[in-house]
């Protein structure tokens, strides 16, 4: 225990009891594979974000060997964490969610404990008319003030929809992946893997992105 | 590693308000909190992340109080916080259009409409573009305008910094600690970074220094290879081999939406007198945004005080 401040998990225990109303599920996977930088780090976050409310519930598999699971969560690599509310929305971080993106994780956190993503009413629209599949790949660094913004809003749009899963991609935790991607800076978004953007977008012109990757595919 | 997370900003259901701030930099923070102490209702707009600049700094060392030098981030949510505790409401949202000569002043967002009896713009600036070939090819592909976000894609490899301003030589400084070497080019013959800066980075292994060099253009193929300079007082011109580029050559203001509604100079800034008033009754500018020989937290949280003073008594608070 210990890794947040005292005051800030005061304020979050009280900013939680606000808005969670629904369970939420927080599904790790994670390993003991000396190849995991922040598997440790990882498990130790998720363990004080339980503890902050009644109805947030930590269920911890080992993606070795729980097979099955991860192949009903569609794991690729680890660690890996999902947030479930009264479904899996698509909602995934991959490595380490410390740095700006435990914003990512807590904001994560409230809107499926609120049961609705917080998008404007014309973005949640339009974002459920998209009938095709939808895989968001958000490449992040823990220290990119602006990489939250990005990392949100594809989250709230695999809420709005089904068909959208968004994967937050802790750049650092996996060097092959980025490159792959070649990523070199963030944030870097990729779209069904043709279409990339960087930086973050309001969540209307982020919505254009994928609605301009989808008349390409 | 650290756990960051700002007071969640809220969208607000409230439209109407005593005073309205453009932007949640040092300037805007410590305006609301003056504000708000005054018992004035008091929103921040903010398009980005509250902080601003401020936060994207790895580690802000001549701001008074902290002897040990503060973390960017650290300092500007520390501000958030203080303002949120006083009652300010800070949302993010895009400012779009204003209404300055309408009484009270209207702001339209992205979102939403507001009114404010009192505006004070602190929308502060955003690193400059060198507009040189290759400059929007490479963005993202090895050109960089964030050492803290991009830094760790350029471990062990060599890296130029352009500009040897405090930014360029204070995020250089960090930098150094994933690249291999580091080419600093300058256009000026000097650099103009504080003393105690430039006394840091020369004693940095693996450095370079390129004063009195004008960047002509950035080379590569899919990614940037190389940047080409020119020697400004024997014009010869040669390739630098880089694998990355951060660009730190000064600081445009973010005052787009402003024109044309707004007193500015010829580079964009906002003109104010002595009391930070604008060509506007009831507009202030406060921090980086207006016209100021020094662009510092420290002068930011400082103009953002006597603004808000003197809007308060216009108010007639």
């Amino acid at each position: 225990m210990g890794l947040l401040k005292e005051e800030d998990r005061k304020y979050l225990i009280d900013e939680f009891s606000k808005h969670i109303k629904n369970p939420v599920k927080i599904i790790h996977f994670t390993s003991e594979s000396n190849e995991c930088m922040y598997c440790k780090e990882t498990m130790e976050i998720l363990k004080e974000v339980e503890e902050l409310h009644d109805l947030i519930t930590l269920y911890i598999y080992n993606f070795d060997t729980d097979k099955d699971m991860v192949e009903k969560y569609g794991i690729e690599m680890f660690p890996a964490t999902v947030i479930e509310g009264e479904k899996d929305y698509g909602i995934k971080f991959y490595g380490i969610p410390a740095g700006y993106e435990f914003s990512s994780l807590i904001e994560d956190i409230m809107d499926v404990g609120e049961g609705k993503p917080d998008l404007k009413e014309e973005t949640v629209n339009a974002v459920k008319d998209i009938n095709k599949p939808v895989h968001l790949k958000i490449f992040v660094t823990p220290s990119c003030p602006y990489c939250p913004i990005a990392v949100r809003t594809a989250h709230k749009f695999a809420m709005a929809n089904e068909n959208i899963k968004s994967d937050m991609i802790e750049a650092n935790e996996f060097p092959e992946l980025s490159q792959r991607y070649n990523v070199y800076a963030v944030p870097r978004v990729v779209i069904n893997e043709d279409r990339y953007f960087e930086g973050a977008l309001p969540e209307n012109q982020f919505l254009n992105e994928i609605l301009e990757a989808l008349k390409e595919g | 590693m650290e756990l960051i997370f700002g007071p969640s900003t809220q969208k607000s259901s409230k439209r109407e308000y005593d005073a309205i701030i453009i932007g949640a930099g040092p300037a805007g923070l410590t305006a609301a909190i003056y504000l708000a102490r005054a018992k004035l209702s008091t929103l921040i707009l903010e398009k980005l992340v509250p902080g601003g600049l401020a936060a994207t700094t790895d580690k802000i060392e001549n701001y008074p109080g902290f002897p040990e030098g503060i973390g960017g981030e650290e300092l500007t949510s520390r501000m958030e916080k203080q303002a949120v505790n006083f009652g300010v409401d800070i949302v993010l949202e895009e400012v779009l259009d204003v209404d300055f000569l309408s009484n009270p002043k209207v702001i339209k967002t992205s979102d939403s409409e507001y009114t404010g009896r009192g505006i004070i713009i602190a929308t502060g600036t955003s690193p400059k573009s060198l507009n040189v070939p290759g400059e929007q090819k490479f963005r993202g592909k090895g050109i960089s305008y964030c050492a803290t976000c991009d830094a760790p894609f350029f471990q062990d490899k060599e890296v130029v910094v352009i500009g040897c301003g405090n930014s360029g030589i204070q995020e250089g400084i960090y930098l150094k600690k994933f690249a291999k070497k580091i080419t600093f080019v300058e256009f000026l013959p000097h650099m103009t970074a504080e003393k105690v800066l430039q006394e840091r980075v020369r004693a940095l292994d693996n450095v370079e220094f390129l004063l009195n060099h004008q960047v002509t253009a950035f080379e590569g193929e899919e990614k940037l290879t190389g940047v080409r300079v020119k020697n400004r007082e024997t014009g010869e011109e040669f390739l630098i081999p880089a694998d990355g580029a951060f660009v730190y050559v000064g600081l445009k203001p973010n005052t787009d939406f402003l024109k044309g509604k707004i007193e500015m100079d010829n580079a964009g800034f906002i003109k104010t007198d002595e009391d930070l008033k604008t060509s506007i009754p009831g507009v202030f500018a406060a921090g980086d945004v207006r016209t100021t020989i020094l662009r510092q937290v420290a002068t930011a949280v400082g103009d953002g005080a006597l603004a808000a003073k003197l809007l308060e008594e216009e108010l007639g608070g």
